[in-house]
């Protein structure tokens, strides 16, 4: 595959999505495009439910549509930013191209704008809670005032990095309380508890290990023997000592049959053999399973949720 | 992005339509009234025990429709399908119910969702719009939040459904410790033995996208469902005969090879994995390096390059 977005050094492909800086074109494009989104936003408002319905339909069909053709569709081969389309293949190529960058910044400002709704949802929450005195609203405290000092803080920082002395803010010694501030919250605290977070992870697989491998069925059983020899195989002492007996009963021989006992080589043979075929036929599945969703999603046949 | 399909690139793209092609039809037939049948799936039927005992004890049952990208993706919708039917349950039997989730775009929709179950049951005054919550969007700040949730509130049941990663297990075992039912399903393969290893129920690989269809029994989602069954038949038919024709392709030797975008003559050599007629089809040429002379547009037509990035 070529990609020809790294033969864009400075310069972006001419494209119905951009212009030249403050030309009368770009003006007028950014103008006409706010009316017609006000226009749109106004007829959604004042369209009966019904009629809306079949909006979503045909924007989702369309969204969808232009993401198919996005996959599909065959690259311009060799593009550089000045080039003309040689002839409709390659320009509908060219267009795929360059609106797939303006679409994906559609979903970005709509998460943007959704992000507002999540914070309203825990300040609702924990501002209820702490009115209320409610159980363990100190915690909701803590969560309140962690936010607001780290939006305070992340924020600030930002803006002095981007202003003209953001450069000498490398240096910890121009760092002023914000910095600081930003520096403890997100390395000092946010990351931190990341990571211990993480490390539990490595406790909760020895206490679920215990429960799961617990010779209570058939089926346990084999699951037990499997995960023993592979962990053990990993295990380099132990490793060594086994696949040197083993040698030692085939005196040596490289060739002897008894040779595919190596703890090694049972391990490998239970990975490739059994847990890979295993993986793939799952993910086939799961492939699959994911592209009638896509499609059902796609064609506005999924009608599940929250309709009976 | 797309392919440029010169060699043999077109084979994904026509396995895809085909499958398409299985999905649509049997949704079609499934349409036309034909009777379809799907096999029981343990993980689905112990919800209505799940939501049952969390009625018994007065606790909240707890669902997490997984991380996510970030995005409302067709992973994380079909957990809120899920979701929805367990809702019903519980909104028939006002028990309490916590949905947690990681991304805003998907807490939005699961809140319109969660609502329109109690609308239709006829409950909306039991809907607390506070049941809907967005947790944090970080990986573990999100666990720790689902944890905390779980064993503060003491949760009966836990629907942990979707695209989970090495957060899964902290949640699962944090449910486990609290003695709640788990009802668990990870689209990822690597997260789903570990929620085998701790939870009650676990949905398998597909068993997951199968869930609205055996909970819903709409003839939509049935004929999807059994179009997917044609998929894997095909696939697995596709993966035998690949194996056979590429195991007896393997016993003979060549005097061709495929190199820099076309078929050369060499002296006779044993086969490679490489000469195969399906390793062929399966790897198309990634760079057949063909450079195409076009007009060019005038530099003053040419948009302003983008600003330096300031930040250092």
């Amino acid at each position: 595959m070529i990609h020809f977005y790294s033969m864009m050094a400075d310069v972006d492909p001419k494209s119905f999505w951009n212009g030249t800086n403050n030309s009368p074109e770009l003006i007028a494009m950014i103008a006409i495009t706010t009316i017609l989104g006000f226009i749109v936003l106004g007829f959604l408002m004042v369209a009966p439910i019904q009629l809306r319905k079949y909006v979503i339909a045909a924007v989702t069909f369309l969204s969808g549509l232009f993401y198919v053709a996005f996959y599909l569709f065959p690259v311009p081969v060799g593009r550089k930013p000045q080039d003309v389309p040689a002839n409709i293949v390659e320009s509908v190529g060219f267009w795929i191209s360059d609106t797939q960058p303006v679409v994906a910044n559609f979903s970005n400002i709509i998460g943007g704008f959704l992000l507002g709704l999540g914070i309203y949802s825990q300040l609702h929450l924990h501002i209820r809670r702490i009115t209320r005195q409610q159980t363990d609203w100190g915690f909701s405290v803590v969560l309140i005032v962690s936010m607001v000092a780290i939006v305070i803080c992340g924020y600030g920082d930002w803006i002095m990095r981007q202003g003209p002395k953001g450069s000498e803010l490398q240096l910890q010694s121009k760092w002023g309380l914000l910095n600081y501030g930003s520096d403890l919250l997100f390395d000092g605290l946010l990351q931190q508890m990341d990571a211990a977070m993480f490390s539990m992870v490595a406790f909760y697989i020895l206490s679920a290990a215990y429960r799961a491998f617990r010779a209570r069925s058939l089926e346990a059983t084999i699951l037990l023997i499997a995960a023993l020899i592979v962990v053990l195989s990993l295990m380099g002492a132990l490793e060594y000592v086994w696949n040197g007996g083993i040698n030692n009963l085939a005196q040596n021989d490289a060739n002897s049959f008894i040779q595919n006992f190596r703890l090694t080589d049972i391990a490998k043979w239970l990975k490739d053999t059994i847990q890979t075929p295993a993986i793939r036929g799952i993910d086939f599945g799961v492939g699959i399973g994911l592209l009638a969703m896509g499609l059902r999603l796609w064609l506005s046949l999924e009608t599940t949720g929250g309709n009976q | 992005m797309g392919q440029q399909y010169l060699d043999t690139g077109w084979l994904g793209v026509a396995v895809t339509a085909t499958i398409v092609a299985f999905i649509l039809f049997n949704i079609y037939r499934a349409r036309g009234g034909k009777e379809l049948f799907i096999r029981r799936i343990p993980g689905l039927t112990a919800i209505d025990e799940a939501v049952g005992r969390a009625t018994e004890m007065g606790k909240p049952v707890v669902m997490v429709p997984g991380l996510g990208d970030g995005t409302v993706n067709a992973k994380s919708l079909q957990a809120l399908n899920i979701f929805s039917y367990v809702s019903r349950v519980a909104a028939k039997f006002a028990t309490p119910i916590i949905v947690c989730c990681s991304n805003a775009s998907l807490f939005a929709l699961a809140q319109e969702v969660i609502r329109d179950v109690y609308q239709q049951e006829g409950v909306l005054d039991r809907y607390d719009m506070d049941s809907v919550r967005f947790i944090s969007d970080r990986q573990f700040a999100f666990a720790a939040g689902v944890s905390g949730l779980v064993l503060r509130q003491q949760a009966a049941a836990a629907f942990l459904m979707g695209e989970f990663y090495a957060e899964s297990l902290i949640m699962a075992e944090t449910a486990n410790s609290v003695g709640a039912i788990q009802v668990a399903s990870s689209t990822e393969t690597t997260q789903t033995p570990f929620f085998i290893a701790a939870c009650d129920y676990v949905l398998i690989g597909d068993e997951f996208y199968a869930a609205s269809a055996y909970l819903a029994k709409q003839p939509v989602l049935v004929g999807s469902l059994i179009g997917q069954d044609w998929g894997k038949a095909f696939l697995g038919f596709c993966v035998l005969v690949g194996t056979l024709v590429s195991s007896v392709q393997l016993l003979g030797s060549t005097t061709q090879e495929f190199k820099e975008g076309k078929m050369n003559t060499i002296p006779e050599r044993i086969m490679k994995k490489s000469d195969t007629f399906f390793s062929r089809m399966l790897n198309p040429d990634p760079d057949p390096k063909i450079e195409i002379t076009r007009e060019k547009y005038p530099a003053d037509q040419l948009p302003t390059p983008a600003p330096k990035e300031t930040i250092k």
